[in-house]
This record gives C-alpha cells, structure tokens and sequence, in this order.
C-alpha cells in the first residue's frame, strides 16, 4: 500500500467511525421519544394519579 | 432541552463542521510531507487529536464520577456515561489509526509497546464500563459501580502519558509538548496549524458529540422515570 493508501485508510475510518456514531445517537433518540410519546398518549394508570397508592410499580 | 440549548448545540455542530473541513484541508493539502516519513505523516493529525479527545473525555467521566458520589445527583452519572461513550469510541480510533501508521513506519500493525499497551488497557477497562451499565438492571447500582470503575480507570491516563519516559517504548515521546523546547521550534508552522485547526476541529466535534449524548441520557432517564412512577 502507498502512503496515501495509508493515510486515506485511516481518515475513512476516522470518519466513518463519527459519522455512524452519530448516527446511531440520532436513531436512538428517535426510539425514545416515540416510547415517550406512546406513554404520554395512552392513558394514565389508576396507580399514577392516586397519591396515596403512587410509588415504584415493579 | 430548551430552545435556547438546541440552537447552541446546532451552533457547535455547524461550527465543527467548519473546522473538520479546514482542517481535513489543511492536513491534507497544505501541510508539508515528512522528511523521514513522507505523506504517511500526515495520520498524526488524527491520531494526537484523538487520543486528547479521548483523554478529555475520561476525566469528564472521572469529575462526573467524583460528583455523582459525592452528591448523588443523576445529572453527573448521566454526564459520566455520556462521556465514557464517546470516550470507548475516540480511544478505539485511535489504537486504530496508531496501526495503520504504525505499519508503513515501524512494520507492524500492532507491537506490545509499554504505550500500546496501557492503551489498550485503558480502552479495555471503559468497555468493561460499558456492559457494566448495560448489564446490572438496577439503574443506582449500575451508576454507583460505573462511577467506581470509572475512577479507577481514569488513573490509567497518567501511566499512559508517562510511559514513554520510565520504559524504553518503540512509541516516540511527545515532539511538539516538549518540557524544553517550544512547540514551533520542533514542527514547520504548517504541520503546526495543521494539528492545532484538527485540534480544535476534534474539540468542537467532541463537544456537539456530547451534548447529544447527554440529551439522549436525559431522555432515557426520563423514560425510565415514568416507568417507574407514571406519567407526571
């Protein structure tokens, strides 16, 4: 392999690297707020809106 | 996040963006080739950035650890986590660009150098780090044993960084952070503004990098929390 061979091999992965890090962090991000979503649009557990039965459901 | 965080962030992304494409220029058409080396040089304007990256980013994870300790506050487990992420990544990169210069130079991919080594081992123990979260189930268990191992992990950096002076390494010592010369009387000034606009190319990229990162912790915490409590 020549030297530029070398350097491109290294820049490309370098790159690649950020480039699908990043886009792993935006998919994720997607799944949660639809989680979130799906959450917020089904309705609240009878658990959740008494206060005295309110706490960790496990 | 507010309105006013995600304009910032989107700020610090275009800025990044900016300085990589300078940067990529600068190293890639402007600087000078090696004498010795040749073009191949050329890699050390990842590889330095990199492992500053990836440096920076484990003594965010050791700070946050300290705190979240300390306070027992989820914003500093949830900064801990987000940079020990990014800092598996950059410490990965640059073990791998530290091979592909290493072969046109050294003749060997890989050598079991004291420098290599202790890198590996860095990258190794934040790994551990990261099946840990992912393993233990119990969210305060998983952040107090992260926050632990995140501490001693980062004690590995300073063995790193001196390894190159207590034993007799093939990895060069620092030529540019010199205790006795100045950084542009040991570089020709393009290779120096070179390395420094990938510098803070890298800087800004890691910065944008985590405040996504941190947003996504928050979420996931919040997510989390209303499994646990329901909606507020």
């Amino acid at each position: 392999m020549s030297h530029w061979g070398y350097v491109f091999l290294a820049y490309g992965i370098v790159w690649a690297a950020i480039l699908i890090y990043l886009a792993t962090l935006r998919s994720r991000l997607k799944k949660i707020e639809v989680e979130l979503a799906v959450i917020d649009s089904s309705p609240e557990p009878e658990a959740a809106r008494d206060p005295r039965t309110a706490g960790p459901r496990r | 996040m507010t309105a006013k965080t995600g304009k910032a962030t989107r700020i610090l992304g275009a800025l990044a963006l900016f300085f990589v494409v300078l940067g990529l220029y600068w190293g890639l058409v402007m600087a000078p080739p090696d004498a010795y080396q040749g073009d191949t040089q050329r890699i050390m304007y990842l590889h330095i950035p990199s492992i500053l990256i990836a440096y920076l980013s484990f003594f965010i994870v050791f700070v946050g650890s300290c705190l979240f300790l300390w306070k027992r506050e989820r914003r500093d487990d949830v900064l801990a986590y987000a940079a020990a992420e990014i800092g598996v990544l950059f410490t990965a990169l640059t073990i791998i660009e530290g091979a592909i210069w290493g072969k046109p130079t050294w003749g060997v991919w890989w050598t079991w150098d004291a420098r290599l080594t202790l890198t590996a081992i860095l990258l190794l123990i934040f790994i551990a780090y990261l099946m840990l979260r992912a393993l233990i189930e119990e969210e305060d268990r998983a952040a107090v044993c992260g926050a632990i191992l995140g501490i001693i992990g980062f004690l590995d950096i300073p063995l790193i960084h001196m390894s190159v002076y207590w034993w007799r390494t093939l990895h060069q010592p620092p030529s540019i952070l010199r205790p006795d010369k100045a950084p542009w009387d040991n570089i020709h000034p393009a290779m120096l503004v070179a390395l420094g606009l990938n510098f803070v190319a890298f800087v800004l990229l890691y910065f944008y990098l985590l405040s996504r990162r941190i947003r996504l912790g928050e979420r996931q915490e919040e997510l989390r929390q209303r499994k646990l409590y329901g909606r507020r």
